[in-house]
């Protein structure tokens, strides 16, 4: 492994001080389950790591009907999946954080990492782009609440500025009559990254889909959102023929690529079959 | 053979390393640390084919903290086999320690010694290569075309390792003539990788003498000895070579690596002690994969199923180096004589060189890739006939007198016995006639059945005459030391070895240690490959144990005033037979006494096998997902038959790892190699796919002891390599009993799935026309 210098700050100010005097070099250490091994295998150049794990504040999860999710950049997912509601009320976003890496992994990795990472396949991010989530952020200059859906500008990026600091997650409460699925797909059951991820998020109203959102991961740059696709649910009964055509839709609305993992072909027919399975389940579950 | 009482062997006895393993105090290469060790790492060329025009390393020696760099100008030019087995067959010495050429994307081009790996790393990028490119050659067909780029200017010729082996039995032609049907196919299979836990390290020093003591990771130190010693000039017993645990091999660890020779270079050069750790993504650039394959198989076949006749052509692509290729490609050509009994065999075998990284042994050696083409064509043939397609094995199942592959009559019928066996365990006529393939609760899932068969040898006969050595040592205290060369991959062999010599002596378990591992001390012995160590060297214990007892029993004899026919030993108490309540002890008899020492006593036992075969079938339910194509391995269940077993539980954790690596093989582990330029497309754990312990299935083993061969001890044979060898095809077999669609190749992927079930409704909707 390359050496590194490493800092550990005791509050934003510094952690934000530090990654702005430090430059393009310096990353945010937290989990340090993706960044390590890229350090490891050479992926990444890193000359300064700034961990936040002395930075008080990052850590702490709110989770219940009425106020919705709210979770710290210290939140681990094997915390964030074991934490008392969140299976309930977000059914979704629990099955990404169990579909992610394994247990050891979860036990170490945070949500946030995932996130800040913006990699177009993180399980965490359609389901929190399906169900609206924001991501708030801290800068000497000022805090911010970004929507999650306009945080990622491609592979890598995000429209993180230089010396500001992902800090929390937070997600709105589910509305009565809102249902929520993730379908993962890879080779494997587990230590996998998705070949595909679908999250759908439904809202309904006496039997009648009032609002949708369909986000799909590992099929272009960034989480992307099938607008088209969702229109075509919303004021139907979510009978088998719409929901095929909206699969279908999505598959036109995504841009994949082909690599060692799969053909840019498989993975846009994927989204098909499970932005079709992903709203059967949650008819299933509505019934 | 003959004896029915067994105390210790076939019993699953608690292993003597499990303590150290689980408590981590166990000794691996990459746990040894000296005063003033050094680390060693390589730079690796990032093209595949060229000429080093200049190579600048002033800067990189210039780092603060760098002690060395060796570039090919630096080290000794002797042309070296990279498979270092002694007088083999057909080994092609074709590889320098490091060249003026590259002929692989990731080949060292040279080596650094630093105060740290950091360091070293670092160092390497300040190492300036010019190249002069030339053509590649990336895949088996570009490597024979008549005006390929050559890739060596040694071997017999054109882009060939070796020249072709040729395997002529009976009359083909006139068993074509007399068939039903014949059939014809074509296969593929990909580059799948050991994979080992324990990545590839060694550590090297020199002494004040010129010795150079050498710790490795490697199944075979002798042969590591060997190589050294020749390419570096010096005697044997100016090298030794160690070697405790190990993190696994499967028969890659059998190579003589580049690394190996660059880290005792760097130490002599220092005066200092150098280690060398490779990296994951090593282990795939620099490692040893299975040879990807291309293979024409066309068999003739009588109305009741008889094989009547079999042509056959194989390529392995070997890479850039020979390796094993020599071994795996007789290997693997010779196997198609057998498994499926057939008087008329006509096989062509051939290894050929691309600027791609090493081919070089692995678990099932050129057998995987045959037997994967010989079972799916029978199942296709069962098919075509009407025939059940375990009847259709059992009906042609080699058996007791038929000509081996290694040319010596077949002992027993094994094969048969495992078919049998299993058609009745795992209900197979039951669920091969289910109406239907559906899944409950799953629509869009099929379910289907497979079987596939293998054999396999023990030992490498006749490519090499083996030799298996054991020294048995009696200690004053009554205890016992065995002394082997067989290295400990991580099967539990020296356990095995150890219930041999306590079973065959009359002593406890827990009386026999074993030491192995280091070439000044222990017998020589040829490497733990080929399925052979319980097998030979269980034999050569199991003979120096039985001299060693019969000395014991002589003693006894004197002080008891009996005769030694008519004394036992059991558990070390040796009694008289007939004459209940007279015994002595083994310390009595043997102990020293009123200041007498103890008689010293040690045994060898040395042993030349031919060979033995074991045998297997394998019993599959897969499920498919017609509409993602992921096909989930369900339920299989390994029989085996291994003549006699000597330890259950090792036994059979030689099957389930042979089983995951098998599922690995036909669904997801591809080392991808871009054919445009000879990079590596998934070097690393992320993007090459191992099944995980979530992704295995149930698996019921049985292990039978239907056919013994009286060449291992008690009828024991090997179970290392077989059981990676049926899972493949069984499984492709169970894929076409799901979905009707048959695959030729491996890994059979998920989009693999979807476009032949295209293809089938395409034809069916074709033929409806």
């Amino acid at each position: 492994m390359r050496r590194f210098e490493y800092h550990a700050p005791n509050s934003l100010e510094e952690v934000s001080g530090l990654l702005t005097s430090l430059g393009d070099g310096a990353f945010i250490l937290a989990g340090g389950t993706d960044l390590l091994v890229e350090i490891r295998e050479r992926l990444r150049t890193v000359k300064h790591l700034v961990d936040i794990k002395k930075v008080p504040g990052l850590s702490g999860i709110t989770c219940s009907a009425a106020q919705g999710l709210r979770f710290g950049a210290m939140t681990t997912a094997g915390e964030l999946a074991a934490h008392p509601g969140l299976a309930q009320l977000y059914p979704n976003l629990y099955d990404a954080l169990c579909a992610l890496a394994s247990i050891q992994v979860r036990n170490r990795a945070t949500v946030i990492g995932n996130i800040c990472r913006a990699s177009p396949s993180a399980d965490t991010i359609p389901p929190l782009v399906a169900d609206g989530a924001s991501i708030e952020t801290w800068h000497p200059d000022g805090a911010r609440i970004i929507p999650l859906a306009e945080f990622f500008t491609g592979p890598g990026r995000s429209v993180l500025r230089a010396g500001e600091i992902a800090t929390a997650i937070t997600v709105p409460p589910p509305q009565p009559g809102s249902y929520r699925a993730y379908i993962k797909h890879g080779r494997r059951k587990a230590m996998e990254l998705a070949t595909v991820g679908v999250a759908v998020s439904l809202d309904t109203k006496d039997g009648i889909c009032t609002a949708a959102r369909i986000a799909l991961g590992a099929v272009g740059p960034v989480v992307l959102r099938a607008p088209q696709a969702e229109a075509l649910l919303v004021g139907t009964r979510l009978d088998p023929k719409t929901v095929t055509s909206a699969a279908q839709q999505a598959m036109l609305e995504c841009t994949p690529i082909s690599n060692v993992r799969s053909s840019a072909d498989y993975r846009r027919e994927m989204v098909g079959v499970l932005t079709r399975r992903a709203v059967q389940q949650v008819l299933e579950v509505a019934a | 053979m003959t004896k029915q009482d067994f105390r210790i062997v076939g019993k699953s006895v608690k292993r003597d390393d499990v303590i150290e393993k689980v408590t981590g105090e166990g000794k691996y290469t990459g746990d040894y640390h000296m005063p003033g060790m050094l680390f060693g790492k390589i730079k690796r060329s990032e093209i595949a084919h060229a000429k080093i025009k200049s190579i600048d390393v002033s800067k990189a020696l210039a780092y603060p903290g760098v002690k060395a760099v060796l570039t090919h100008h630096d080290v000794p030019r002797v042309l070296h086999y990279g498979s270092p087995h002694p007088r083999s067959a057909s080994c092609t010495k074709d590889q320098y320690i490091l060249d003026d050429r590259v002929r692989f994307w990731g080949e060292g081009v040279a080596a650094v010694a630093a105060t740290s790996e950091e360091i070293a790393d670092e160092a390497l990028d300040l190492i300036e290569v010019e190249y002069e490119p030339l053509p590649g050659v990336y895949d088996i067909d570009t490597a024979q075309l008549p005006d390929a780029p050559l890739i060596h200017d040694v071997g017999p010729g054109g882009n060939l390792v070796i020249p072709p082996v040729h395997v002529e039995r009976g009359d083909v032609d006139k068993g074509f003539a007399e068939a039903d049907l014949i059939l014809e196919g074509e296969f593929a299979g990909g580059r799948p990788t050991p994979t080992y836990m324990e990545p590839n390290v060694c550590v090297a020093d020199w002494d004040g003498s010129n010795k150079l003591t050498f710790w490795t990771s490697t199944q075979t130190s002798f042969m590591v000895r060997g190589a050294l010693a020749e390419v570096l000039g010096l005697p044997l017993n100016k090298v030794r070579v160690l070697v405790d645990h190990m993190g696994g091999g499967f028969g890659a660890k059998q190579d003589l690596f580049q690394h190996e020779f660059l880290c005792a270079l760097l130490a002599k050069k220092c005066r200092r002690p150098v280690k060398m750790e490779f990296t994951r993504r090593e282990t795939f650039v620099a490692g040893r994969s299975r040879h990807p394959f291309k293979l024409w198989l066309k068999q003739g076949f009588r109305k009741d199923g008889t094989l009547v006749a079999r042509e056959m052509k194989v390529v392995f692509e070997s890479g850039a180096y020979g390796s094993h290729s020599p071994g795996v490609t007789n290997v693997g050509t010779a196997s198609a004589t057998s498994l499926y009994r057939c008087d008329n065999v006509r096989l062509n075998g051939r290894a050929v060189y691309t600027n791609t990284p090493i081919a070089g042994a692995y678990r099932g050696y050129g057998v995987v890739q045959t037997y994967y083409a010989l079972d799916i064509q029978m199942d296709e043939a069962a098919e075509k006939l009407g025939i059940d397609p375990a009847e259709m094995r059992l009906r042609n199942a080699v058996r007791e007198g038929d000509i081996a592959p290694s040319g010596h009559p077949i002992i027993g019928h094994g094969l048969e016995s495992c078919i049998s066996h299993g058609v009745e365990a795992f209900n197979w006529a039951a669920k091969k006639g289910a109406p239907d393939r559906l899944v409950a609760g799953r629509p869009s899932a099929r379910k289907g059945y497979g079987i596939g068969c293998e054999m396999h040898g023990s030992s490498a006969y006749p490519g090499i005459k083996e030799q298996g050595n054991a020294t048995v040592k009696m200690n004053e205290d009554g205890s016992i030391t065995l002394l082997t060369g067989a290295a400990g991959l991580g099967t539990g062999a020296h356990t095995a070895l150890a219930q041999i010599v306590a079973e065959e002596l009359g002593v406890t378990f827990s009386s026999v240690s074993v030491v192995h591992g280091d070439t000044d001390v222990v017998p020589w012995d040829i490497g733990a490959f080929a399925s052979h160590t319980t097998y030979m060297v269980g034999t050569a214990a199991k003979m120096a144990a039985a001299e060693l007892r019969a000395r014991v029993l002589v003693r006894a004899a004197e002080k008891l005033q009996e005769k030694a026919e008519n004394l036992e030993m059991v558990d070390g108490i040796i009694t008289v037979t007939g004459k209940p309540g007279t015994s002595l002890t083994i310390l009595e008899a043997m102990g020293p006494s009123r200041g007498i020492p103890a008689e010293h006593l040690i045994a060898t036992g040395s042993y030349m096998p031919t060979k033995s075969y074991s045998f297997g079938a394998h019993f599959v339910e897969v499920e498919v997902d017609t509409e993602t194509g992921i096909i989930e391995c369900k339920k299989v269940m390994p029989v085996h038959d291994v003549g006699k077993i000597i330890h259950p539980i090792a036994a059979q954790g030689q099957v389930e790892g042979g089983v995951q690596q098998g599922i690995g093989h036909t669904l997801t582990e591809n080392y991808v190699i871009d054919t445009s330029n000879g990079r590596s497309l998934n070097a690393g754990l992320v993007d090459y796919k191992m099944p995980l312990s979530m992704d295995m299935p149930d698996i019921e083993t049985v292990l039978l002891e239907a056919a013994p061969d009286p060449g291992g001890p008690w009828g024991a044979k090997g179970i290392g390599e077989d059981p990676i060898i049926a899972i493949g095809p069984a499984i492709a077999n169970a894929v076409y009993d799901a979905i009707g669609v048959r695959f030729h190749h491996y890994p059979i992927t998920p989009e693999d799935v979807l476009n032949g079930l295209r293809a089938k409704q395409k034809d069916g909707a074709n033929a409806g026309l």
